[in-house]
């Protein structure tokens, strides 16, 4: 027995050293097949018990390679295996030995007789390979159509049935008869298991039982342990974070189940169920949200407000910094739901106070903003992360000094970030590439100025023109401003005009949205410190070249003013409203040609409609008071927006960090029932009070 | 945002679900393992849930009020997160591709909005108003 042992051993090294020399050729280039055949003959050999069978094999083997072994003479372990008593190759290796030299030479032409007979020997274990493709092919197939018809993919048990049913798919041709009855044999065992299954889960619904079935016993099993690890997962609270937003969206929406047929328990008379409401009928306006959250919009104050263009529920406001909390961010933009109201939908963040922050109509993911360090900020709400996706560097040619002014201009496909710092540096960005602005202009206060400093506060574009816009200035003036230079003009501030009329830094200026049969895109609203909201005219860009000097207009300061001012000419507002604090914010309604709102000092918001009436608001609010602002006696609104699409929404914030949305009734709001006349009502007092100004001249 | 909810984990999100069980109309929030069905978080009165139950009333009758609660808590658990499989197993067989998102079960007294996902489920139970 030993001896036969030892035999079989060497002759198990002998074919080891076939195959390694093999795989060396088929390495080098030649047929693989027989690397591979040969590696599948070797186990065949170990395991066959008769020792004759093992003889021949081997004989047939090694006689054939003889040859091959001469010239590529490696001499490893089978030498040092063999024995004497070994059947033949022992002597005939120990001379190989000495020829391990010719190593180098081997995988050479001669290679070809040796291939010729393993793969007639290899042919007959050829089963062994297809069996390995078969089993790869079960594994690819696991996921199959088996998992939704029998059973949810959420069991696990699921998954283990599957397995073995796959192969039914596998285009095996190889595959004999008996295995595919086999198959079908568990396929129909598994069917059946399946089938018990679902009897079993169809019960414990039916009962309600606690039946031991996969939910309650993974209930009793979760240990404290298992629970904490869980519930501290990021995962899971990220989860929660989306999913609970789902949910009191959800919930905020208004009921579609509602059934109009039925009666209705009193609700018919409005005003008493309404709240806060200001005004009368249908110019009523009426508060129907507050934003307001504990954590980001605590002691900040709102610095403005912008709707999104792309869904009509969303709107952002920027904050200040909260000085009580030095360690949260400076900066915060917060994007409101409407059916969300007591926490914001998304927060993002800025090292320095964000000073005004506007979604890009261009893009609905992109928010934009400036900030009190001077740089512009772009958020993406596609990012997971709150920080911007970019900012301006604070180095180099940008910003040094506050923005609080941000446009986008141009057109879906070019369009620019233009900003404005109160140094009275206005720069242009492409949202690609916020490192370095695009365009650089200095506004400078034009001669008669005492001095050239220029620190805008406010900037207005036109709704036509992305080359001309008018900024507000600190000192009282309102300058139109060109960005390229064009005829007879230069770019920056254009000295041939300017418009004056506000004693205090100007707060706001806001074209005419004019999207109507009459064209009033020249008409302004201004707001400004010295308790007035202004109407201008704009005269065109292009018109402004043909102004000589001596076509002086003005009515009240034009004439002293005169001599001083060789080539400057000055307009004057055409209407001054009068109000009773400080102005902080006016813009016109989106869709109503005569409608303005203006927030105050005071803390009211005040909707003008100026085919109705020019010595007084038509409707007057105060937002319902936060607890902390009443106790701090902070009521002032700072900013105010409207909804662009439908312009029956306006929201308003203020000091107090309070977010308010109102509604306005149907003769100042919404897209229907716009009569034309009510804009050649506004052309017409227009016209009436600009020959009441030539006439007083 | 994200990670601002993620800096205190555990606070966050007792904050998070007590703020939307502080919301009107709500009863109760469950939270479960979408693969297990264990479950991970409970909040409200489940009991009121199911407050006219056929036969379950008097069957829990002589239990003690913590039992109650957790049998309850454990049945719906149950319940719902069978439903969700169904619906999920219907989405499937519609198209292998799609994916099942919420669920909103209304019926004549309350409404339960499932927010399924991959590894975690949602459950908000909630009065329907008045119509």
């Amino acid at each position: 027995m030993q001896q036969r042992r030892e035999e079989i051993l060497a002759k198990k090294a002998k074919l080891a050293e076939l195959k390694r020399q093999r795989e060396l050729r088929a390495s080098q280039g030649v047929r693989q097949s027989i690397g591979i055949s040969s590696e599948l003959a070797s186990p065949t050999a170990g395991r066959s018990d008769s020792r004759r069978d093992i003889e021949t094999l081997i004989d047939s083997l090694v006689g054939e390679s003889r040859p091959a072994s001469v010239r590529g003479g490696t001499g490893s372990p089978g030498p040092k295996g063999s024995r004497p008593n070994s059947v033949i190759s022992g002597g005939e290796y120990s001379q190989e030995n000495s020829e391990v030299t010719a190593v180098a030479n081997g995988p050479a032409a001669p290679i070809q007789t040796l291939t010729a007979t393993p793969l007639v020997t290899i042919y007959e274990t050829q089963p062994s390979p297809v069996k390995e493709v078969f089993s790869y092919s079960k594994a690819v197939q696991t996921t199959e159509e088996w998992t939704s018809l029998a059973r949810p993919r959420a069991l696990s048990s699921s998954s283990d049935i599957d397995e073995p049913t796959t192969p039914t798919k596998t285009p095996s041709k190889r595959l004999s008869r008996r295995e595919r009855d086999r198959e079908e044999e568990i396929r129909e065992k598994l069917r059946k298991e399946i089938e018990e299954e679902l009897r079993a889960t169809k019960e414990f619904i039916d009962h309600g039982t606690a039946k031991p079935s996969n939910s309650s016993f993974a209930t009793r099993t979760l240990t404290s342990e298992e629970l904490n690890a869980l519930i501290h997962s990021d995962d899971l609270v990220y989860f929660l974070d989306h999913s609970t937003k789902v949910a009191e969206k959800a919930l905020g929406e208004p009921d579609i189940l509602t059934d109009y047929t039925r009666q209705i328990s009193d609700q018919d008379d409005e005003d008493d169920k309404l709240g806060n409401t200001g005004g009368r009928g249908r110019r009523r306006i009426r508060e129907v949200l507050r934003f307001y959250d504990e954590r980001w919009s605590k002691k900040r104050m709102v610095s403005s407000i912008d709707f999104s263009p792309k869904h009509k529920e969303l709107l952002l406001a920027s904050y200040t910094k909260n000085p009580s909390a030095p360690h949260e961010p400076d900066g915060v933009v917060q994007i409101w739901n409407r059916f969300l109201q007591d926490r914001p939908e998304l927060v993002f963040h800025a090292q320095s106070d964000i000073l005004t922050a506007k979604f890009s109509p261009f893009h609905p993911n992109l928010i934009v903003g400036g900030a009190y360090s001077g740089q512009v900020l772009l958020w993406d709400t596609r990012s997971r992360n709150p920080a911007p996706v970019q900012k301006t560097p604070l180095t180099g040619s940008g910003h040094t000094h506050p923005v609080y002014a941000i446009d986008m201009v141009g057109t879906q496909n070019a369009n620019n970030i233009i900003s404005v710092s109160t140094d009275g540096a206005v720069c242009g960005w492409s949202v690609d590439m916020l490192a370095q602005p695009q365009e650089n202009l200095y506004l400078t206060a034009p001669p008669p100025a005492k001095q050239e400093d220029l620190s805008p506060t406010c900037m207005a574009f036109p709704q036509a023109d992305p080359t001309f816009f008018l900024v507000g200035s600190e000192e009282g003036t309102i300058f139109p401003c060109h960005r390229y230079d064009r005829a007879g003009a230069k770019a920056g501030v254009d000295a041939r005009v300017a418009y004056k009329g506000h004693a205090a830094p100007v707060m706001s200026v806001d074209f005419h949205p004019a999207r109507g049969p009459v064209d009033l895109g020249d008409l302004v609203i201004s707001s400004s410190l010295d308790w007035s909201v202004k109407l201008w005219k704009v005269r065109a860009p292009a018109a402004t070249s043909g102004i000589t000097p001596t076509t002086t207009v003005n009515a009240t300061t034009g004439l002293p003013g005169a001599p001083a001012v060789p080539d400057g000419y000055v307009v004057t507002p055409l209407l001054d409203f009068v109000r009773e604090d400080v102005v902080y914010d006016a813009k016109w309604s989106p869709t109503r040609p005569g409608v303005f709102a203006c927030v105050d000092g005071a803390g009211y918001v005040e909707v003008w409609d100026l085919t109705v009436e020019t010595e007084e608001p038509v409707a007057r609010i105060a937002p319902s008071q936060s607890k902390e602002a009443g106790r701090l006696g902070m009521h002032s609104l700072n900013k105010l927006a409207w909804e662009p699409s439908e312009g029956k929404r306006l929201a308003t914030g203020g000091i107090d960090g309070v977010v308010n949305v109102f509604e306005v009734g149907e003769e100042l709001g919404g897209k229907e029932g716009v009569k034309t006349e009510e804009w050649t009502a506004v052309k017409k007092l227009v016209g009436r009070i600009e020959a009441g100004n030539a006439v007083a001249v | 945002m994200a990670d601002a909810v993620m800096g205190n984990g555990a606070d966050a999100l007792e904050e998070t679900l007590g703020r939307l069980n502080k919301k009107a109309g709500v009863k109760a929030t469950i939270v479960l393992d979408r693969t297990s069905g264990a479950i991970l978080k409970t909040s409200g009165q489940i009991l009121s849930v199911r407050a006219s139950r056929g036969d379950g009333s008097s069957s829990v009758a002589g239990l003690t009020e913590g039992q109650t609660e957790t049998q309850a808590v454990e049945e719906l658990a149950g319940m719902v997160w069978n439903f969700v499989n169904a619906a999920g197993g219907l989405v499937q067989d519609l198209d292998a591709e799609d994916e099942l998102k919420l669920l909103r079960l209304r019926t004549k007294r309350q409404e339960l909005v499932i927010v399924p996902d991959p590894k975690y489920l949602l459950i908000v139970v909630h009065d329907t108003p008045p119509a």
